[in-house]
Formats: C-alpha cells, sequence, structure tokens
C-alpha cells in the first residue's frame, strides 16, 4: 500500500457505507423492537449520577431493586409523595417489575387523599396509564391485565365494559390463576352480558369438577369447585326471579312473558331522589336529600367540579384519557368525587374540602355539582330489587338514559360558582343554597323507618 | 501477514504482563465471584438481579480493559523508540497498526474468557447446574466481546493521534455516547412534538456515532419471558455492523499514521 494509492480511501468509504446502511437500516430497527430496553429513558433524569452512570453500564435491574427497597422504606415511614417518583424511575429502569407496576397503579390510585380519605381521583388517569403501560411491557402474564382490570372494576367502578375487556385479556394468558378467573363473569354481569356471565361460569365449573376429579387434586381444589358452585346456583336463582331469563326468552322469541310476570323487578322501584346543597363556609358544602332506598350498600356518587373539567362526563370524567403518566396533575383543576350514605332514607353529609387546597384549588368561575347513581355498581341484595341492569329502578325525576350510553342511571346536576364556593363578593356574609325543584325541606324532619321489604331469594322464581 | 501475527502475539504477551490491565482484571474477577451475594440488595427475582450483576460487571470491566490498553499502543512505542526497530523490518505501517490491534483483540478475548469462565461459576454456585440458563447467558458475553473489539479500534485509531490522556478520555465519551444515544434517539423518533430539524441531526449522529448499545443484548437474556425472533440472525447483523465499523476505524487509522512522522 503506497502513499498514492486510492486503495484505503475506497476501502474507507465502502466500510463507513457499510455500517451507515446496516447499523441504520438493518440492525436498528431490530435492536429497537427486540433489545431496546422499554420505557423513555429520557425520563430517568431523577437518578444521580452515579445512579445514571450505572443503569446506563448495564446494571439497571440491580439499580431499579435498590430504588424499590427504597421505596418501601418511604411506604413504611407514610412518605408518600417521595414513593411516586421512585415507583417511575423503577418501571422506566426495569419494566418486568410486576410487583412495582401494580403496587404503582395503586399507589397512584388509592393513597392520594384529602384529610377525610377521599381519594385525588385527578391521579386515576396516570393510575390506569401506568397499568396499560405495565400490561403492554409485560404481555406474557396476566398479572397486570388483571390489575388494571381491577382499577377499573373497583376503583372506577362505573365502566365495566373497560373492566371485561382487561379481565378478557387476562383470561387469555395461560398463568392466570383460579382464584382471579371468577371476577370476570362478575364484570360481565355489571357490564350487562348476562348470558356471557352465566356462561363462564358454567364453563369454569366444569374445569372445577375435572381439576377436582384427578388424581393429584387437593381441598384448594374442591374449595374451587364449591365457590363456583355457589356463585352459578345463586346467579341461576337471581337470573330467573329478576325476570332477566324471561327477558331473555321475550328478546328470542318475541314474546312479552317479562311483562306478565311475577318478577321482583316489577314494577320499578322509585327511588325519589332530591338533594340541596348549601355553601355553609368557605370550601364547606352540607349535602342533604332524599332516597327510598334500603341503607345498607346505598350511595349516591357525589362530584363537585369545574364546570369545564378536561375531558369531563356526567358525574366523572374519561379515565383513560391518556397514555401518559403524570405524577404531577394539574394544580389547577378541581375534581371533589364522594359518597352520600343512606339513613333513614335521607342523606346529609357535610363536606369539608378547606383542609386541601391544593386538591380543591377552586381557580374556575363556574362548578356543578352532581349527583350519580347506577344500579350496576348496586350490591346483590339491592340488585335483587333493581335488577342486573338496573330494569326494576327508576326515577320519577332523574331517571338518565344519556348519561351512560343508554344504561338506567340516576343523574342530577346543580350549579354553583366560585364566588359561592369560596363565599366572596356579594357571597361574603350569605350561605348560598342550591336544590332540585323536587326537593322539600319539610321531609327533612321527623323520622321515617327504612324501608326493608326489599325481595331476598326466595324459593319460587 | 506473518509480520501481522507477530506483533499480534507480541502485544498479547505486552497486555498479559501489564500490571494495570491485571489489576483491572482481577477486580472484575472479585465482583463477579462476589455477585451472588449481592442479590439481597433488590426486592426482585435474584435470578434476575444476578444476571443484570455478572454481565454488568463484565461489560463494565472489558470496557476499562478495552481502552486502557489501546490508548497507550501506538504513543508508548514511540516514546520507548521500540516503533524504530520494527519499521526498521520488513514491516509496513498498516501491518504493524494491524498486529497491534489484533493482539489487542486476543488480549480481550483472553482477558474476557477468564472473566466469563468465572461467571459460569458464580452462576452455577448460586443457580445450581442450568445448561440451558447458562447458554443464554453466554450469548452477553459473545456479543460484548464484539463491542470491545469496535471499542478497541475507537481507541487504536485515537491512539495514531492524540496523547493517551485525550485518548481515554474520547473513547471512554465515545463509548458512553454511543451506549446511550440510541435510547435517547429512538426516544426523541417516537416523540410526535420533538422538532423536525433536531430529528435530521440525532439520525446523522446516530448514523456517525458508534451505536455500542446494539450489543446490549442482555436486556431478554436477564428477562427470559421476552421471546426473541431470528435470534441467530440478528447477531449476525449486529457483528456485520461491527466489522464494518472496525474496518472503516482500521483503515483510517491506518492512513493517518501512515502519513505521521515518527
Amino acid at each position: 500500500m503506497t502513499r498514492k494509492s486510492k486503495l484505503p480511501l475506497i476501502l474507507l468509504a465502502v466500510f463507513a457505507l457499510t455500517q451507515a446502511v446496516i447499523g441504520r437500516v438493518v440492525v436498528f430497527p431490530v435492536w429497537v423492537k427486540d433489545y431496546k430496553p422499554k420505557g423513555n429513558q429520557a425520563n430517568a433524569g431523577g437518578l444521580s449520577p452515579d445512579q445514571l452512570l450505572l443503569s446506563l453500564a448495564g446494571f439497571r435491574e440491580l439499580i431499579a431493586g435498590i430504588l424499590w427497597v427504597r421505596a418501601d422504606s418511604f411506604f413504611d415511614t407514610g412518605n408518600y409523595d417521595a414513593v411516586l417518583p421512585l415507583i417511575r424511575l423503577v418501571t422506566i429502569l426495569d419494566p418486568h417489575q410486576i410487583d412495582v407496576y401494580a403496587t404503582g397503579m395503586w399507589h397512584i390510585g388509592y393513597n392520594f387523599t384529602d384529610e377525610d380519605q377521599r381519594s385525588d381521583r385527578r391521579y386515576i388517569p396516570s393510575a390506569l396509564a401506568l397499568g396499560k403501560e405495565g400490561a403492554n411491557n409485560n404481555k406474557e402474564t396476566y398479572e397486570m391485565f388483571f390489575e388494571t382490570g381491577w382499577m377499573w372494576y373497583h376503583k372506577v367502578d362505573d365502566d365495566y365494559a373497560q373492566a371485561v375487556k382487561w379481565f378478557e385479556d387476562a383470561h387469555e394468558r395461560p398463568d392466570i390463576i383460579q382464584a382471579r378467573k371468577n371476577l370476570l363473569s362478575m364484570a360481565y354481569f355489571r357490564a350487562g352480558e348476562l348470558e356471557k356471565g352465566i356462561g363462564l361460569l358454567n364453563k369454569l365449573y366444569e374445569e372445577a369438577v375435572v381439576a377436582e376429579n384427578k388424581a393429584d387434586a387437593t381441598y384448594g381444589n374442591t374449595q374451587v369447585r364449591e365457590t363456583i358452585e355457589n356463585n352459578l346456583d345463586t346467579h341461576l336463582v337471581r337470573f330467573v326471579q329478576r325476570g332477566e331469563w324471561a327477558r331473555l326468552q321475550d328478546a328470542k322469541n318475541g314474546t312479552n312473558t317479562f311483562e306478565q310476570g311475577d318478577y321482583d323487578t316489577l314494577p320499578p322501584h322509585d327511588v325519589g331522589f332530591s338533594a340541596r346543597v348549601t355553601v355553609e363556609a368557605p370550601r364547606v358544602i352540607r349535602v342533604e336529600g332524599t332516597w327510598n332506598v334500603l341503607p345498607i350498600g346505598s350511595r349516591i356518587r357525589i362530584v363537585l367540579r369545574d364546570e369545564d373539567y378536561p375531558n369531563a362526563v356526567p358525574a366523572g370524567m374519561q379515565w383513560d384519557m391518556t397514555d401518559e403518566v403524570t405524577l404531577d396533575p394539574p394544580k389547577d383543576i378541581t375534581f371533589m368525587q364522594d359518597q352520600l350514605f343512606i339513613r333513614n332514607r335521607r342523606f346529609d353529609r357535610r363536606i369539608d374540602m378547606s383542609k386541601d387546597v391544593t386538591m380543591y384549588p377552586f381557580t374556575k368561575d363556574k362548578y356543578v355539582v352532581e349527583f350519580y347513581y347506577n344500579p350496576r355498581s348496586a350490591p346483590p341484595h339491592l340488585q335483587d330489587k333493581f335488577g342486573y341492569t338496573g330494569i326494576g329502578f327508576t326515577d320519577s325525576n332523574f331517571l338518565d338514559l344519556q348519561a351512560r350510553n343508554g344504561e338506567r342511571v340516576m343523574y342530577a346536576k346543580l350549579e354553583l360558582t366560585r364566588d359561592q364556593l369560596l363565599q366572596r363578593g356579594e357571597w361574603a356574609d350569605r350561605n348560598a343554597v342550591v336544590q332540585t325543584k323536587n326537593f322539600d325541606p319539610g321531609k327533612r324532619v321527623g323520622s321515617q323507618k327504612d324501608i326493608i321489604n326489599i325481595p331476598n331469594l326466595r324459593a319460587k322464581g | 501477514m506473518k509480520q501481522i501475527w507477530s506483533i499480534a502475539a507480541t502485544t498479547l504477551g505486552e497486555a498479559i504482563r501489564r500490571r494495570v490491565l491485571l489489576v483491572i482484571l482481577l477486580v472484575g474477577v472479585v465482583f463477579i465471584a462476589i455477585a451472588p451475594g449481592l442479590g439481597v440488595l433488590s426486592a426482585r427475582s435474584e435470578t434476575t438481579v444476578l444476571r443484570s450483576m455478572l454481565l454488568g460487571i463484565i461489560q463494565m470491566t472489558s470496557a476499562v480493559i478495552a481502552v486502557v490498553l489501546t490508548v497507550y499502543m501506538i504513543p508508548n512505542e514511540i516514546e520507548r523508540r521500540t516503533i524504530y526497530t520494527i519499521l526498521s523490518k520488513p514491516v509496513q505501517r498498516w501491518q504493524f497498526l494491524l498486529g497491534k490491534y489484533f493482539g489487542a483483540v486476543l488480549s480481550l478475548a483472553v482477558m474476557m474468557a477468564l472473566m466469563t469462565g468465572v461467571l459460569c461459576i458464580a452462576y452455577w454456585i448460586q443457580q445450581g447446574y442450568n445448561a440451558q440458563g447458562l447458554q443464554d447467558l453466554l450469548k452477553a458475553p459473545v456479543m460484548f466481546f464484539v463491542q470491545m473489539c469496535l471499542l478497541a479500534a475507537i481507541g487504536l485509531f485515537f491512539s495514531t493521534f492524540v496523547s493517551p490522556l485525550v485518548n481515554f478520555f474520547l473513547s471512554g465519551g465515545l463509548y458512553l455516547l454511543g451506549s446511550t444515544f440510541s435510547l435517547l434517539f429512538q426516544d426523541m423518533l417516537a416523540n410526535p412534538n420533538a422538532p423536525g430539524v433536531a430529528k435530521m441531526i440525532a439520525t446523522v449522529v446516530n448514523v456517525i456515532v458508534p451505536n455500542f448499545a446494539y450489543y446490549n443484548i442482555q436486556n431478554p437474556i436477564i428477562n427470559p419471558q421476552v421471546v426473541i425472533q431470528d435470534e441467530f440472525q440478528n447477531y449476525v447483523k449486529i457483528m456485520a455492523y461491527g466489522v464494518a465499523y472496525i474496518g472503516a476505524l482500521l483503515v483510517a487509522g491506518i492512513l493517518i499514521f501512515d502519513r505521521r512522522e515518527v
């Protein structure tokens, strides 16, 4: 090779071009698909320089493990705010730590509360986004699909089609454990897919019988079979008594046996909702009203939110509005959600938001107070009257078929202004009062006994 | 060819005698040996952490060895004037450079093989005999070896025209950049809000900077539930990338060294 030879230059050009083409066109897509660590590395900025260096040098799982141990110690000391960024870092560094995803989701969704233990619902979309991310990063196991479904089922407790979707995804994974399987049937019932619910219980029962009859069966197999058998029995009786079987037959045959039958859900029960909201002090409201239902398990949802709350729906929001896990939701929006408990066919609750100004900033001019009840969320003893989907439920004033796409729910809305809630301006020395048109103050006085003649399981169908 | 082999063999002998390299190697071996005891640091599966740590230690130690080994290669020869003795014989400069490079590669092979042997023993003690697990685990050191060959080529390339100290930081910095840039680059590409110009510049940088991250294949090994299709083909592609880049660096190094006054 002489200095005047062009061979080295040609070789250099060929090698340089080859590495560029192979690297960018051939290897990069493969690497992104199969080998790139999951998670956005740009978000790992919370690591100290030594941790970042170590994690980049290949000790990601070790650093993630150490951070998780540290997060655990913060849990023990009640320092919840410090836990959140650590959870995020751990999931970025090691996106296969399912425990961290599941715990993080629960923590974000449940543990940020005000002085009265009301969850900060502004965090729920982030909790669901974390669950979605965890499921996407761990598709081979049922766990995060189940956990995300559980959050829809239990915490959101409203959109059961979402719970069904996630639980079904969990069921597709072969590692799902027996005890988790039954919940899908419950989600089916609440989502109004009754035949699917009964069908799944039947299928699980058959599987449980096979497992119980195997040579290596344990006492646990018998327990599983008995649990499913009990569930199936109960639901079959309820299915008939609530008239759902008759309605299914009517739909198939074009008959009208349900209307003519003696079913517990007939005639629909008027819950007689009315409400009054009084602003007693800045950020403190008193909510009173009537609800003509048994006390045990009767909970009416109340929401106080900005009128223009982003992605709001009646008495809720689009909980899966984002795929981004935001640990710091906007501090200028207000969304309070609580439950009203019933006693003597009335509710009377004082809600104090004055101790948690960051959670209830009240920066907007207009607010709505929403009341919502979905019979699908009701406990079984109330559903014995209301039916699985609310066919035995009505309210002469506030039955709403629009709020949840045709579902039979109670929905009422009142309006308040910022000045009223904070007792400013013309409301500085007055208590604002808003109420539904049917609210009768006279009904507040005296005592009316609880109604306890809700039907129960009985021998004849 | 004979000249290249002779220089490579001499370089290997020198590397094995260098104390600094042996100390680094010893530190790596000790860390690998005690790694099984550190699994308790994590709340997660000990196997996962153990694999992560063992592979991390091998990679880090090998990278330090590769840099320290190559940054002194040409400057030391010039400083000690041994290069005159060699070049006065019928040895071309390009043969000298290639010999040095292959010597470095051989040294790396020996040292990494030693660490991998200790890794196997540590893994076996901790996890019991698991042929499949061990076989999976060993894929990573093989790819790390190609990665270190690339790093050695960078060190040797810079050693043809910069001092060892500057070379140390240049090669080390490039290794860090090459290990991290692809991660950030991919995140940037996936971010719809990133400016188009920034994406374009990042693409150019991604093409120029050696992508060491391509050899970090430990993710599916540490987390075996991740299923990879056409794994062997992937490795061949990644190795081809490394060979092409090493070829470019060696030719560039030869061109510079050929024109340098020694």
